[in-house]
C-alpha cells in the first residue's frame, strides 16, 4: 500500500497502538475487519502527504496462460511497489484481494466499493500487471 | 469469459483464488460457470501465482514477534453486560420478563382461586357504587341481622361470622343478582366496611354447594374482601383498602 516497508510498519504499530487504546477506553474493535480499515485509512494518509506516482493511462492486455511463469520471476518488493503505484481505490481492492483472506463482500465493506467497481478495479489490475509484465519480464512473456 | 453474462462476469473477475467456499449461491454459480471458460484458468493461474508471490513478502522480525499470538487480531468478544446491553437482547429480555411476570400472575389467581371467585369480585363492584342512601337504616349489631334475613326474606344460613357479629351495623339490603342470586349487603359503621352474604356456587351435575376451607382474599379496584363459605351460603367481607385491613377480624386466615 505504501510501497516503503518502514511506512507500513509504523502504520502497523499506529493501528495496534489505536486499537490498545480503544480497548482501554472500553470500546474495543468489534472485529478483525476494523484493523484492516484502519490501517488502510493510515495508508492512504501517509501516501498523500508523500510522492506521489504519475497516474497515465496504464497499458493493459488480457491476462496470459504463462503469467505464472513471469511472476516467479519477480521479487515480492517489485510487486509491492508496482500496487503502491496504483491509484485508489484500484491499490486497496488489489492489495485486499491478493492478500487472500477476505471473500468480496468483506472486500466491500472495507473499501466502501460496489461490487461494479471492486470487479473493474481487480480486473483492471490484472490486465495492468499483465502489460508491466510484458515489459519487465519479457523473455517469459514470449509465447 | 466472454460467454458469460455481465453479472457473472462481474463476480468470476472478483472470484476466490484459493480453493475456498465462496460466500453466497451467486458466487459459486459465477465460478462454476467461469470454468468452463480458458480467460478464467488463465486468471486463476494468474491469480494464484500473485497471492503466491504476495505471502513470499518478507516480514521483518519485529512483526512476526507482534503476530506470535494469532489470535490478538481475533474480533474482540463482547463483554456479558455489553452483550446484555444490546438492543435486540434488551427488548427479548423485557419480553421475557413481562411474558413470566404475566403467567405468574395468572397462577397466582389460580392459586387463590375459589369457587366463587368471579361472584365476589362482583360483589366488591357492588360494594364501590353502593351509596349509603340505598341502604334500609339498621343500627344493630351484626351478628343479629340473620333472624331479620331468615324471618323477612327466608334466607337460611345467612349468619355473620363471629369475627364480624360485634360491629354495628348502618344499614342493610337484600337484592337479587343475576349471577349470585339472592344477596345481603350490610353496611358497617367501622371503616365503611360492607358484610355480604350470598348463596355459593353450586355444581353444575350435582346441583351441591362447592364447599372451600378458610377465608380466601380477593381484591377488585382497590377493594378488598375475604370471603368464607358455611352451609351452602358464602361470607364476604368487603373494604377499601388491603388485605391489612381486613386481617384483625380473621382469627385464623388460611389461604
Amino acid at each position: 500500500m505504501t510501497g516503503e516497508a518502514s511506512k507500513a510498519q509504523d502504520i502497523f504499530q499506529d493501528t495496534l497502538r489505536e486499537a490498545a487504546f480503544l480497548v482501554a477506553n472500553r470500546e474495543p474493535p468489534a472485529d478483525r475487519h476494523w484493523f484492516f480499515r484502519e490501517a488502510r485509512w493510515r495508508c492512504l494518509d501517509v501516501v498523500a502527504h508523500g510522492v506521489q506516482p504519475e497516474h497515465g493511462a496504464n497499458e493493459s492486455t488480457e491476462v496470459s496462460p504463462r503469467a505464472p511463469e513471469q511472476i516467479e520471476q519477480l521479487e515480492p518488493e517489485q510487486l509491492a511497489i508496482w500496487i503502491s503505484a496504483a491509484p485508489e481505490p484500484q491499490r486497496s481492492a488489489l492489495a485486499l484481494y491478493y492478500l487472500d483472506e477476505f471473500n468480496y463482500r468483506e472486500m466491500m465493506s472495507m473499501l466502501g466499493l460496489k461490487l461494479t467497481d471492486l470487479s473493474r478495479a481487480i480486473a483492471s489490475g490484472r490486465r495492468e500487471f499483465q502489460a508491466w509484465l510484458n515489459t519487465t519480464v519479457p523473455a517469459a512473456a514470449s509465447e | 469469459m466472454k460467454r458469460l453474462s455481465r453479472g457473472l462476469r462481474t463476480l468470476a473477475d472478483c472470484a476466490p483464488i484459493a480453493n475456498a467456499k465462496a460466500p453466497d449461491r451467486r458466487m459459486r454459480t459465477a465460478v462454476s460457470r467461469a470454468k468452463r471458460t480458458e480467460d478464467f484458468a488463465a486468471q486463476q493461474s494468474f491469480d494464484r501465482a500473485v497471492a503466491k508471490l504476495v505471502q513470499a513478502t518478507p516480514v521483518s522480525t519485529e512483526i512476526q514477534e507482534w503476530f506470535a499470538n494469532e489470535r490478538m487480531a481475533e474480533g474482540a468478544k463482547r463483554s456479558w453486560k455489553k452483550t446484555a446491553l444490546h438492543p435486540a437482547i434488551l427488548a427479548i429480555g423485557i419480553a421475557l420478563v413481562v411474558i413470566a411476570v404475566v403467567a405468574w400472575i395468572t397462577f397466582d389467581e389460580q392459586m387463590h382461586a375459589f369457587p366463587g371467585t368471579a361472584t365476589a369480585k362482583k360483589l366488591l363492584n357492588v360494594a364501590a357504587m353502593t351509596r349509603p342512601s340505598e341502604f334500609e337504616p339498621m343500627e344493630t349489631e351484626a351478628g343479629t341481622l340473620n333472624d331479620l334475613f331468615f324471618m323477612k326474606y327466608r334466607l337460611e344460613h345467612y349468619d355473620v361470622p363471629p369475627g364480624f357479629s360485634q360491629q354495628r351495623t348502618i344499614g342493610v339490603r337484600v337484592f337479587d343478582d343475576d349471577e349470585a342470586g339472592q344477596v345481603a349487603q350490610i353496611s358497617l359503621a367501622e371503616k365503611r366496611m360492607q358484610l355480604f352474604l350470598f348463596p355459593a356456587r353450586r355444581d353444575s351435575k350435582s346441583g351441591k354447594p362447592e364447599e372451600f376451607e378458610g377465608w380466601r382474599y380477593v381484591d377488585q379496584d382497590r377493594w378488598t374482601g375475604v370471603v368464607a363459605e358455611r352451609n351452602g351460603v358464602c361470607f364476604m367481607a368487603a373494604v377499601r383498602g388491603g388485605e391489612k385491613d381486613l386481617a384483625p377480624y380473621i382469627k385464623k386466615p388460611k389461604e
